[in-house]
């Protein structure tokens, strides 16, 4: 049932949705009665066009699903945002700002983040002069829409202010803001701290809820692994990693479940820990799906530069996969900008001109598959890929990304997070992303070891994909 | 007359098009023939060659001396006989290309651009006839700017035998889902939801309407009347349900192009009222089809800038609904990825002798644009479309959108 303060919340942006009552619930086999799950979202960031903002306002103001416009049995009823925490932290106290005879914030602003729905903390004591104020956080604006409590430390966003668990289930969106890397140029993204301080609430109270992390699990293999022995331990659904699995495809295709896979490349964009996830995401919610399910990495290699284009004529990746996937791009750069005319990339041999610096993600799997993700910056803008499969040829599609600012493959995603909150089942094995997550960490340390390839013991991670397909196709 | 598929020949092509510049419908088209394009998976060439080109409208921005340059074997003359005849006193090609699309021309007093695909015609089949041959011809988009043109142009192919295949992108481009409207299929309401102005993209919408409900239970039976709604009285007719709201949320929800009614959301359902603020001049054609189908063309300017389908169809217990997918080189592609379905299209016609999707089709939206124009000149009148009543036909029970 709605709460009116969701009700007032949402009607203030849609009444007429309201209206339209068949809108409201479907999908799942909820029926209207059933008690909102109460969501926690967890994340770095809350501005315009963030992750967290596009996949958060989800929750709030529904999304398009299967044909209809699908508002979630979710209440949000806290968030925690990283970046106002730690601006909190770094900011002089009240007591500091009065012995250097600053004025202090109004008592409106001081009392915690959420303008008086939370606990007077010094999180939201943020003098009005101080630049810290970040103008474009917009978690405050939909705490004051949508009624949840903006929380200044993640015990509390689980809690909501009372001294148990309070929230069903918990999204957790962590991206780059202001987080230092390291000299492999990995961002050190907190996602296992996040995970961690979740934990350490579940493991105190002896109570566990699903968990969402999107996209990679951790910067770091080992912490992403303990993250996903965790959950098991404790025995709460946890799912992870990007959209690119689960959005539309150009066509719609997929590897046939148990085909075997000889080789396969994906083209993308993007730079190094950062969409090169998505790129691998995207291979293997593919390849998984080969014949004996996925069985693990045995060593990679990221090439760069000259070494790219030596690799491919070498027979290191394929040729005739790289011109059929890039068959698949609506958006080869170079002459087509210039006159809009239609290029075969790898026939013309002009790649080289393009993409300044390539790289080539070279992945050998323990059963003797091989796939490459090539990073193409300066070739075209979309994700696709071609894989060699025995009885089916070249089997290639587009990952379509619907663009800014609706983005709606983040919708597609969002359905994934809501259906496992619900059915406390994930649609697909989190062994995936804990594949995908040691494969970027290795990749990058091949690059810091001056592109050397390096075994990879580690990842000799095996699981079974889910026997459907779980890319939007309705 | 037509090309025997099993020899060797490759099938040489006449391209006639108004402008040949960088993304204009001239380009798009040509250019396939010419560079290939991507296609079910590798870089498909066509097997067939043009080799004589005509620019009706050439100046700044053209690229027909680049495309020449580089494609020797294709020669660009002077006339359209001459590109025809290459040159000769006969018919010398097996298939003609003509883009009537895009280019200058005098506007009719009812805002329509007079583009000169029958003219085009007319030279085209003038050649046929003196020569007693006729080959495949692709008339991209709509046939032309009246009404007796169009009904010619079709009953010209008719009489001399040839086939004629054209229309719009929309009708054979991806869709999201991949969905086929089901053949034989009952179906009380269809509508279609677009962007662009009258004169130009609503033809865009009412060839996403016609290529899906064609396929319903008898074929296509023709439509008695038409009425076209625009500014207060668009609206107004939205609240009286002149068209059901159901099926323009369904539309809408298969959008990926909804524009954010509040400032700081990247994606969310628009009220009536934002709808309201977000379009300025909105433009429905509600229409009658004779088996007592309606269907309403939309065009929602400021809401959307892409084109999706719903459909209330018997036994279905929601509506029916999907996205036609344009890769659009606006900003958000750099090809106009669509124009490959339709050559490709094309390719199997010029290959097969045999029309992919009927040409009425084409002639009933043609016809639609037409009415849909009159009607907004008459003020907003419902207009009887006796003409259009006469457009009876049935589908290609193959599908012929992009799924590979």
């Amino acid at each position: 049932m709605l709460t009116r303060r969701r009700f007032v919340g949402y009607s203030a942006l849609s009444s007429a949705m309201l209206a339209y009552r068949p809108l409201l619930h479907n999908g799942w086999a909820q029926t209207p009665t059933q008690r909102p799950l109460r969501l926690a979202i967890l994340g770095s960031v809350y501005r315009y066009q963030s992750n967290m903002q596009t996949l958060a306002d989800r929750f709030l103001v529904g999304y398009p699903y299967d044909g209809e416009w699908h508002m979630p049995n979710v209440q949000v009823v806290s968030v925690y945002v990283d970046q106002l925490a730690r601006q909190a932290e770094a900011a002089p106290s009240p007591y500091q700002l009065a012995m250097t005879g600053a004025k202090v914030a109004p008592a409106s602003s001081a009392k915690g983040i959420a303008g008086g729905l939370g606990r007077d903390l010094a999180v939201g004591a943020q003098p009005s002069h101080e630049k810290a104020e970040p103008i474009s956080d917009l978690s405050r604006a939909r705490s004051q829409k949508f009624g949840f409590r903006l929380c200044s430390n993640i015990p509390e966003a689980l809690r909501c202010g009372g001294d148990r668990i309070a929230v069903d289930a918990v999204l957790t969106i962590v991206e780059q803001d202001d987080y230092p890397s390291n000299d492999r140029g990995q961002i050190l993204l907190p996602g296992y701290d996040f995970f961690q301080q979740c934990v350490e609430v579940f493991e105190d109270e002896g109570h566990t809820v699903p968990y969402f992390n999107h996209k990679q699990l951790s910067y770091s293999f080992e912490q992403a692994q303990a993250m996903v022995k965790t959950a098991n331990r404790l025995r709460f659904p946890l799912l992870a990693g990007s959209s690119l699995p689960v959005t539309w495809r150009l066509p719609d295709v997929d590897i046939p479940l148990g085909a075997e896979v000889e080789e396969a490349v994906m083209v993308g964009v993007g730079g190094f820990d950062g969409s090169d996830f998505d790129a691998l995401e995207a291979l293997q919610c593919m390849l998984e799906r080969r014949k004996g399910g996925e069985t693990g990495v045995k060593a990679v290699q990221l090439l760069e530069g000259d070494d790219v284009w030596a690799a491919g004529n070498a027979g290191r990746w394929s040729r005739d996969l790289l011109s059929s996937a890039l068959s698949r791009s609506d958006t080869p750069l170079g002459l087509t900008v210039l006159d809009g005319r239609t290029q075969d990339l790898v026939a013309s041999g002009v790649l080289p001109q393009l993409v300044k610096n390539p790289a080539a993600y070279c992945i050998e799997y323990t059963d003797g598959t091989r796939a490459t993700v090539l990073m193409l910056n300066g070739a075209i803008q979309d994700f696709n890929i071609s894989a060699r499969v025995a009885g089916h040829g070249m089997v290639s599609t587009q990952f379509f990304l619907p663009p800014a600012p609706n983005e709606s493959y983040s919708a597609c995603l969002a359905a994934k997070i809501e259906q496992m909150f619900q059915t406390r089942s994930t649609a697909y094995p989190v062994e995936r992303t804990l594949l995908t997550t040691g494969l970027l960490e290795a990749c990058l340390h091949s690059r810091h070891k001056l592109n050397q390839r390096l075994e990879t013991p580690q990842l000799a991670i095996s699981y079974q994909p889910p026997a459907e397909p779980q890319y939007a196709r309705t | 007359m037509h090309q025997n598929t099993t020899s060797n020949h490759r099938p040489r092509l006449a391209a006639v098009v108004t402008a040949y510049k960088r993304l204009l419908h001239g380009q798009h088209v040509v250019d396939r023939f010419l560079d290939g394009y991507g296609w079910a998976g590798t870089f498909h060439h066509p097997a067939m060659d043009v080799v004589s080109l005509y620019v009706d409208q050439r100046g700044e921005g053209d690229l027909s001396k680049e495309r020449v340059d580089r494609h020797p074997t294709v020669k660009i003359y002077p006339t359209i006989a001459e590109t025809l005849t290459l040159g000769t006193s006969k018919l010398a090609v097996d298939g003609v290309i003509v883009v009537g699309e895009h280019g200058t021309y005098p506007l009719t007093e009812t805002g329509i651009m007079k583009h000169p695909h029958f003219e085009f015609f007319e030279q085209i089949t003038r050649v046929f006839r003196d020569s007693g041959r006729s080959v495949p011809y692709f008339n991209d988009k709509e046939l032309a700017w009246n009404w007796d043109w169009s009904k010619q142009m079709v009953d010209t192919s008719h009489q001399l035998g040839f086939p004629l295949q054209g229309g719009s992108s929309l009708a054979v481009t991806w869709r999201v889902p991949s969905v086929e409207f089901p053949l034989g299929s009952t179906v009380r309401e269809a509508v279609s939801v677009g962007y662009g102005g009258m004169g130009s993209y609503d033809f865009h919408g009412l060839e996403t309407i016609h290529c899906m409900v064609e396929r319903r239970k008898g074929g296509e039976t023709g439509v008695e009347w038409l009425q076209t709604y625009r500014g207060d009285g668009f609206w107004t007719a939205w609240q009286q349900g002149v068209w059901p709201q159901a099926l323009v949320k369904a539309a809408l929800c298969r959008s990926s192009t909804l524009a954010p009614a509040s400032a700081t959301f990247t994606d969310t359902f628009p009220t009536i009222e934002q709808m309201r603020a977000l379009v300025p001049d909105p433009v429905a054609y509600n229409y009658q089809h004779r088996d007592g189908l309606r269907c309403t063309m939309l065009l929602m300017n400021g809401l959307v800038r892409d084109f999706t389908f719903a459909a209330a169809i018997e036994g279905q217990a929601k509506p029916f609904s999907t996205q036609m997918y344009l890769p659009m080189p606006d900003g958000r592609t750099t090809l106009a990825s669509f124009f490959s379905p339709l050559v490709y299209n094309a390719e199997q016609m010029f290959l097969t002798g045999k029309a992919q999707y009927p040409i009425e089709r084409t002639l009933l939206t043609s016809g639609l644009l037409i009415a849909g124009v009159d009607s907004a000149h008459q003020g907003m009148r419902r207009v009887q479309t006796a003409n259009l009543a006469e457009v009876r036909y049935q589908p290609n029970p193959e599908s012929t959108f992009w799924r590979s």
